[in-house]
């Protein structure tokens, strides 16, 4: 067995460290060691996008990078999103436009979004579901999705959270 | 019905869900978010073969792993009784191989270590020698003498499962002999698989001191589980406990039991210690309950004008190499034998074979409510080849041969009673929404211009909500389900059912029955599933059962609560019960209606002030015996282009009209309907679990087994009639499969009419684009 | 997984000489990449071992090589494989047939036949990569037989005694092989649909 290594990430604005196996994916170091558990696993072939973070400021599938790829980085994970209990404008769309089923994509999805709308205001309808083709969902057929999306730009736009 | 106000969002409102909150902030609680003190890790060691006799396992080089603290194989199950358990239907499947593998993929040793990865390590040092056996895949040759014999553990040596059939053979043959006009279609549904996005799992969790077994599963029937676990596993009922939690998905593959569950409770009763095993999604579309895998024929006869006079079906059912399908028992088809269709005539004959298989066992799942996709599908090509014969624009034909609906409750050929219908209508809003005649127009012009476009139409109708007490039971439990109402002192309620949501949104769709005969507001309501220490008895959420069997529970039970608040009005009033009259919320005085009681205030009383000789509390159960299933119908409508480079299809319009009867929720409807289509759109264009002459799955991961994404699924439009259940406290129906059961004919007719001209009559699914191409260069359309 | 590949390749070199290494399976095992055989059971038969790396995935496959038909005369021979994984994750087995010709140049002509059937883990992800993983390896072969030709020119009559260990291929490169092979033929294909727009 590989000596542990010692993890430093910054997760949703707090320093956190362990140390761990090289070969932990980041997807266990995040939902185990860190106990964040919003981040899902739903496929072992890097399709489904279930797993996806935000690392400085780029979305990744925790489930194809090793925990200690992310040493000395900045990770947001789902968990990160509410602000002093209010939440951001795009979990807020994702309920308002029912979004939602089962849940199990949600968390994905809801990164996902979060970077497109950062590099793009008021996506359309196609941006939208170009932006999202990495995650995969059974329920909801991704048209209220869509919709969730469109909420959360127009709400930021008239000076929502960013 | 009375309308209620948007405040207490009974039934027809929109109201938002209130199981969101957690999802939308990362805080469900799934199966593997379950993290107990001492927790361990379950691991399956599982074949390569197809089909081998299993000559040696060995576990020692894994045992010696540190952090490994067991090793099980179906050796060490033996020894319990524990190395075949029961199928859902009359089969028995093997827990861990003992003697051969059966299918590849099958369980052959379950390894248990303190971490997950340990039991990685361990899995990959288990020493398995196999000596390979002629495969058999293909279920037509399955009776074969020179096929091998799959199951040896069974009396009767053959891969035959069971005959069925339904319906008069004798005047369907003589319908046939003096029939007008013959029209036939062998059309395959490919075996697909349910794949939600969320895999199997479970924490096992026995605790010695206690003797409690506590089972988190994954699991759409909790009730049905636990029952079986104490039936098959000797455990006292008392002393289990399955808590299925947040559910990532179901559509039917997390009914069954799979091995890896009885495992981890072996292990777990074995260490004493918290087991937990999740398969990976390979695990899952290789081994887990599969759908369909339906090899057809239909044939319609008809008089000259298209008047259906008959229909005759003929089936091989391939069920794997273990029949885990999960249906109820007297149905070794399940509902099938709805495959008559919308339409009105007197004889029909259905018969069915099932056979065994080296590939995956099950057979049902999927969203179907027990093989209503197959059946809606095969009649609804039917009816299209049949057009296409006699010449008659697909959408005449079947407003010929409609049921109309002064003929309900329609007894059809094959002995089913539908409760209600206007099929005519629901098509004639379909057809007006897309505009139909202008679309015709334009594949003709486009035609002309060799061009290739099609209109597809699906008229279906389904059968669900199982199911009457005296037709239907699985594993011997009968199918009814429950609600138990509880209202609190200041007016709050909480709920508990049988069913168990997997994102249907049982929490709000509930609370909205509640809040429709009680007046509380939904807001005010929690509704609870899954935990069998404190919901009543249930058969589960499939088959979209929940709303038509469930809902009804919940109606009955608000009613009977109902009931006793008028007692406690009228005493709060002092007057008599035929003096009140109720609105939702509130009774009052008739002729005065300032002098009333809210439901808050006689909730108060009845902790408080009540009448002398009640009993205290205001709460009831119900045990809902549905008096028969439902039918919920619609008419579906496809547009496809054809690229004549590439042979892909694109979806340009697709219309729905459902008709579930009475809605609870219109948004949470809408929702179904898109997930529904979006699967059906898979299935007929991208899915399939295929095997190779050795029996390799060519399906078994996420890079051959498709699912769409945003940017292939098209934009649904969805529009609705409403024709009661006469039958349903609510007049609902359900709708959750509805969209998958009637989706793929619709996409599969439009395909095969845009390319009729060319004198294509059926293609089978997944319609690829190679397989479109491949037409059009063997027509001469292109070269 | 069934499949079919046939080979052709020339080797400067006599026809007596090339049969003589063709028709020695211990010769044509140490020219396949990761093989060895490690026993002779009788003329006919022998026990070997075969290591196949695709990607970091390693499979041992175990188990026995067969001559089912020499004949010198019209310099053909038939050679089965069969191998059961060590680690009981599948089984592979390959009938070939090779046959020699002498064309008028003086070269010597190879032409070979396999029928290859994988089953296992290994044949769940599809003829595409078994395909290609067979193409490199028979490159790699048909690398090997040449330099043992010339080998065996060079030194006549080398004891077949010590057979270098096998080299199995590195885990990089077959898979990488494997992928820019799948992504070449994509590529022609995609440049044959520009080219015909133009």
């Amino acid at each position: 067995m590989a000596k542990k290594q010692l993890v430093r990430v910054k997760v949703n604005g707090r320093d956190r460290e362990a140390e761990v196996e090289p070969r932990l994916l980041l997807v266990h170091f995040i939902r185990e060691v860190l106990g964040l558990t919003g981040t899902h696993v739903g496929c072992d072939t890097s399709h489904c996008g279930a797993c996806t973070v935000v690392l400085d400021g780029k979305t990744v599938k925790s489930c194809t990078m090793f925990a200690p790829q992310a040493d000395g980085r900045e990770l947001l994970t789902v968990e990160g999103l509410i602000k002093d209990g209010q939440l951001h404008p795009l979990q807020e769309g994702f309920k308002e436009e029912h979004g939602l089923q089962c849940g199990f994509c949600t968390p994905g999805m809801l990164m996902s979004s979060y970077v497109l709308l950062q590099k793009n205001k008021m996506p359309s309808e196609e941006d939208i579901r170009w932006g999202i083709s990495g995650n995969l969902c059974r329920c909801t057929g991704y048209q209220n999705i869509v919709k969730a999306v469109q909420y959360a730009a127009s709400k930021m736009e008239q000076g929502g959270a960013k | 019905m009375q309308q209620t106000s948007p405040e207490i969002g009974g039934m027809g409102h929109s109201i938002k869900r209130k199981e969101d909150s957690r999802f939308i902030q990362g805080r469900g609680n799934y199966v593997d978010d379950v993290r107990l003190p001492g927790m361990v890790y379950g691991q399956m060691v599982r074949s390569p073969f197809a089909h081998a006799r299993l000559k040696s396992i060995s576990t020692e080089k894994a045992k010696q792993l540190p952090g490994v603290l067991a090793v099980i194989t179906g050796e060490d199950l033996a020894k319990a009784n524990l190395a075949w358990m029961p199928t859902l239907f009359f089969d028995k499947q093997m827990v861990l191989a003992t003697g051969k593998v059966l299918f590849q993929s099958q369980e052959v040793a379950f390894v248990v270590a303190e971490d997950r990865y340990t039991a990685a390590d361990a899995a990959e040092l288990v020493e398995v020698e196999y000596e390979e056996l002629p495969v058999l895949v293909d279920p037509h040759k399955a009776t074969d003498p020179s096929s091998p014999i799959l199951r040896e553990d069974r009396e009767e040596k053959s891969n035959h499962i069971f005959h069925w059939e339904v319906g008069d053979k004798a005047a369907t043959d003589k319908a046939f002999q003096n029939a007008a006009v013959k029209a036939s279609v062998h059309a395959v549904f490919q075996r697909c698989h349910p794949a939600p996005l969320e895999t199997c799992g479970c924490v096992a969790d026995f605790n010695s001191a206690t003797g409690k077994l506590t089972i988190y599963m994954t699991s759409q029937a909790p009730h049905a589980h636990r029952t079986l676990f104490a039936l098959v596993g000797g455990i006292p009922e008392q002393n289990i406990r399955v808590v299925s939690p947040d559910i990532g998905g179901g559509f039917g593959n997390k009914v069954p039991i799979y091995p890896g569950y009885v495992c981890s409770v072996v292990a777990s009763l074995t260490l004493g210690r918290p087991v937990k095993w999740i398969e990976t999604r390979s695990e899952n579309l290789q081994s887990t309950g599969f759908a369909r895998d339906y090899h057809m024929t239909a044939e319609l006869a008809a008089d000259g004008n298209g008047k259906i006079q008959a229909m005759r079906v003929k089936t091989l059912a391939d069920h794997g190499a273990f029949n885990a399908a999960a249906q109820p028992t007297k149905f070794p088809a399940g509902l099938f034998s709805i495959c008559t269709g919308a339409y009105d005539y007197p004889n029909a004959f259905c018969e069915v074979d099932g056979v065994y298989t080296n590939k995956a066992p099950g057979g049902i799942a999927y969203r179907c409510s027990f093989r209503v996709t197959e059946a809606a599908y095969l009649i609804e090509r039917a009816v299209d080849v049949l057009a296409q014969q006699l010449k008659i624009d697909p959408v005449e034909l079947r407003r010929k041969n409609f049921i109309r609906p002064e003929k309900f409750p329609y007894p059809s050929p094959l002995g089913w009673s539908f409760d209600s219908g206007n099929y005519e209508a629901a098509m004639n809003l379909a057809l007006e929404k897309i505009n139909y005649q202008e679309l015709r127009k334009e594949q003709a012009e486009k035609r002309a211009k060799g061009e290739f476009m099609g209109i597809g139409i699906s008229s279906f109708v389904e059968i669900v909500g199982a199911g009457p007490a005296h037709t239907f039971d699985i594993a011997g439990i009968k199918m009814f389900d429950s609600a138990e109402i509880r209202v609190h002192p200041t007016g709050k309620a909480i709920c508990r059912m049988g069913t168990k949501s997997q994102g249907q949104g049982h929490e709000t769709t509930y609370a909205q029955i509640v809040a429709q005969e009680l007046g509380i507001p939904a807001a005010d309501v929690v509704v609870e599933e899954g935990d069998t220490d404190t919901a009543p008895y249930g058969l589960g959420t499939y088959a979209s059962r929940s709303t038509p069997v469930s809902g009804a529970a919940t109606a009955v039970a608000a009613r009977k609560i109902r009931e006793k608040a008028k007692k406690i009005a009228a005493h709060l009033l002092e007057c008599s019960e035929e003096d009140l009259e109720w609105e939702p919320g509130k009774f009052f005085v008739k002729g005065a209606p300032s002098k009333s009681k809210t439901i808050q205030d006689i909730a108060f009383a009845a902790y408080t002030n009540m009448p002398a000789g009640m009993e205290a509390g205001l709460e009831a159960v119900d045990y809902y015996d549905p008096p028969n299933l439902t039918f919920p119908f619609g008419t579906y409508i496809c547009i496809v282009d054809i690229d004549k480079g590439t042979g892909e299809v694109k979806v340009r319009r697709f219309i729905a009209v459902d008709d579930c009867g009475n809605v609870i929720n219109p948004m949470i409807v809408d929702g179904q309907i898109h997930g529904g289509l979006t699967e059906g759109l898979a299935i007929a264009f991208m899915q399939q679990i295929d095997y190779d002459e050795s029996g390799n799955v060519q399906g078994g991961s996420f890079m051959d087994y498709l699912l769409p994404t945003a940017v292939e699924t098209p934009h649904w439009e969805t529009d609705k009639t409403c024709t009661p259940s006469p039958h349903h406290p609510l007049g609902a129906k359900g709708v959750g499969e509805s969209p998958n059961v009637g989706s793929p004919a619709a996409f599969v007719n439009a395909v095969v009419d845009a390319l009729a001209h060319l004198g294509v009559q059926h293609i089978d699914m997944p319609i690829t684009p190679w397989k479109v191409w491949a037409i059009l260069k063997e027509k001469g359309v292109v070269s | 997984m069934a499949l079919r590949i046939e080979k052709t390749f020339q080797v400067s070199a006599p026809i007596e000489k090339v049969w003589s290494l063709l028709s020695d399976p211990t010769k044509v095992a140490s020219c396949v990449p990761g093989a060895q055989i490690t026993e002779k059971i009788d003329d006919k038969t022998y026990q070997g071992s075969i290591r196949v790396k695709v990607g970091p995935s390693v499979t041992d496959y175990k188990g026995e090589v067969q001559i089912l038909r020499l004949d010198p005369q019209n310099h053909e021979i038939e050679i089965q494989g069969k191998g059961q994984d060590v680690r009981g994750r599948g089984s592979a087995s390959m009938t070939m047939t090779g046959k020699l010709a002498a064309p008028d140049n003086g070269m010597t002509r190879v032409t070979s036949t396999s029928e290859v059937n994988v089953v296992g883990i290994l044949a769940q992800m599809g003829a595409r990569v078994i395909t290609e993983v067979s193409n490199i390896m028979f490159e790699k072969f048909s690398q090997n037989f040449q330099a043992l030709l010339q080998q065996s020119a060079d030194q006549p009559a080398v004891a077949s005694a010590a057979v270098t260990p096998p080299e199995p291929i590195q885990p990089g490169s077959i898979a990488w092989q494997a992928i820019k092979g799948m992504f070449r033929s994509l590529l022609q294909a995609l440049k044959g649909l520009f080219s015909a727009k133009a």
